[in-house]
């Protein structure tokens, strides 16, 4: 068993924010060895309602809808399964490859955990960036006379 | 209503057509290619993705620039598509207290839980057209700061309601526990009629025209209404909200990346007979994007609908004049052949002033037409 600190749903939120070149580079090698792959449900392109609970009366409301891709594979039976925000079909799609590739522990699972890694790092250093900018923005306004 | 069935001129109609998409596509000023869209035109991308209900910069950024600039017509563009796609989930209810500020202004406190962050943003500065910029390599100014006063955890302010809670000083309006909320409407699905619950006024001002809300907004300030008044803004905001839906496979949430929004919360200070006289109402106002004008408007209206809304019609108002889409296609079919309905016009009046010259027929029956003498 492949020893990680990943959920599954971790998992695919990094997944969903990795780099398209990256994760198809990483599916290709999941299914160099031959390995059975069936799309479940090919990339489609659809919205996620995006539903609100506002903070003052505690009411729930529709913003809009946003933009997503989602896709499910079988990987030698195992599921994989994969959503992303953006119409990005092949990135989706390699995404579930990937995520079965760990459900499975399958030999290309470490470099996917590999890549979860990296996208955590890259989030933290562009938050850490624009904070950099942001932060000489922060005003005290004067008492007004 | 009938319109005339305009038949014929199929050529002239596809050779105007050609005329727009020749004239955008064939000019000789470089292609506006998407990502200079999304990064140069960010505002007008933000309105679009907001008026069209759809958040996709892409989506937003081609549609503008299909549509030549104009607003209106991109987010009609994008409504249509929107209207195309399945729903491929609802996500978890999105909390804004997890925002992650980019801006976080609060006019109603000088020293706030958290900081004043100005943002992106030229409100304080002189705007002086500019007709040389360009691409000139500027960067962030380093200001004195104390990087002491720099925390991650500034990113997620404590809202300036939660502090007039504390003081007791805000009506309480939150479900008692236990209490499941409504499902909220579904604007997709469903037309909203008066009387409706408020998450169909909420979400139908996330979606409103801009210009049409901020016009509601003033006219409720300034027109014979009167209804708003003694608002001032606790939180205006604009950062990233994440979007979860649940994983099918465990039935657990995942966060699926951010969206921006711009929020506000609008503070009223309660004044009528029936109303907690002691404490203050806030109104509350979210949008897609980057549009605090928007949000502001929203939240203002939020709280004169909550008051007033039954009263004197702004609810029916918000729910069926201010969507874009509605009033703008309403407005641009009248473009279209009418020669029928005009013709029957004609021979109303005909019929009215007695056929064949019977002027004078009309004119003795109305010795002093309404007017005339006063």
């Amino acid at each position: 068993m492949i020893a990680h600190e990943y959920s599954r749903e971790r998992v695919a939120e990094l997944l969903a924010d990795a780099p398209e070149d990256e994760l198809v580079d990483l599916a290709d090698a999941c299914l160099a060895d031959g390995i059975e792959l069936a799309v479940l449900t090919a990339p489609e392109v659809g919205s996620v309602a995006a539903q609100v609970r506002e903070p003052i009366a505690h009411d729930h409301f529709f913003l809009g809808d946003v933009l997503a891709c989602r896709a499910e594979v079988s990987l030698g039976g195992v599921r994989g399964w994969a959503m992303r925000l953006g119409d990005n079909r092949s990135a989706t799609l390699a995404a579930a490859i990937c995520d079965a590739e760990i459900v499975a522990e399958r030999p290309q699972a470490v470099r996917v955990l590999e890549l979860c890694a990296r996208v955590e790092e890259i989030r933290r250093l562009a938050e850490a960036d624009e904070w950099a900018q942001l932060a000489p923005t922060i005003v005290q306004f004067e008492e007004l006379t | 209503m009938g319109y005339s069935g305009a038949r014929g001129g199929l050529d002239a109609i596809l050779a105007a057509e050609s005329l727009v998409r020749g004239a955008r596509n064939q000019d000789p000023a470089p292609w506006l290619t998407t990502e200079q869209i999304t990064g140069r035109m960010r505002l007008a991308v933000d309105r679009v993705m907001g008026e069209g209900s759809l958040y996709h910069e892409e989506t937003a950024a081609d549609a503008l620039r299909q549509a030549e600039g104009d607003v209106i017509e991109a987010t009609h563009l994008v409504r249509a598509h929107q209207s195309t796609l399945p729903r491929l989930a609802v996500s978890e209810p999105i909390d804004p207290d997890e925002m992650v500020v980019l801006r976080r202004i609060v006019p109603a406190h000088r020293t706030p839980d958290g900081p004043q962050l100005l943002g992106r943003t030229s409100d304080y500065t002189g705007r002086i057209l500019d007709r040389n910029a360009g691409p000139d390599g500027s960067t962030v100014t380093e200001n004195e700061v104390d990087r002491a006063e720099r925390d991650l955890s500034q990113r997620h302010p404590r809202r300036f309601s939660e502090m007039l809670r504390e003081m007791d000083l805000m009506v309480d309006s939150r479900p008692v526990d236990g209490q499941l909320p409504e499902s909220p409407f579904d604007l997709s699905r469903h037309p909203a009629r008066p009387p409706a619950p408020r998450s169909a006024i909420l979400a139908s001002m996330a979606r409103a025209e801009t210009g049409s809300l901020i016009g509601t907004w003033y006219r409720s300030i300034l027109g014979p209404e009167g209804n708003i008044h003694e608002v001032t803004l606790g939180e205006v905001r604009h950062g990233r909200l994440p979007l979860r839906v649940t994983h099918p496979h465990t039935g657990k949430p995942l966060q699926l990346g951010y969206i921006r929004a711009s929020e506000c919360e609008a503070i009223e200070d309660l004044d009528g007979p029936d109303e907690d006289r002691g404490r203050f109402d806030v109104g509350y106002g979210l949008c897609f994007g980057h549009n605090e004008r928007k949000a502001i408007a929203m939240a203002n209206l939020d709280i004169a609908c909550r008051r007033f809304g039954d009263a004197d019609g702004l609810e029916q108002v918000l729910l069926l004049t201010t969507d874009g889409l509605d009033s703008c296609g309403f407005l641009e079919h009248l473009k279209l052949p009418h020669y029928v309905t005009f013709r029957s016009m004609i021979d109303r009046k005909r019929a009215v002033r007695g056929v064949d010259g019977g002027i004078d027929e009309i004119a003795e029956r109305h010795t002093e037409p309404i007017g005339r003498t006063c």
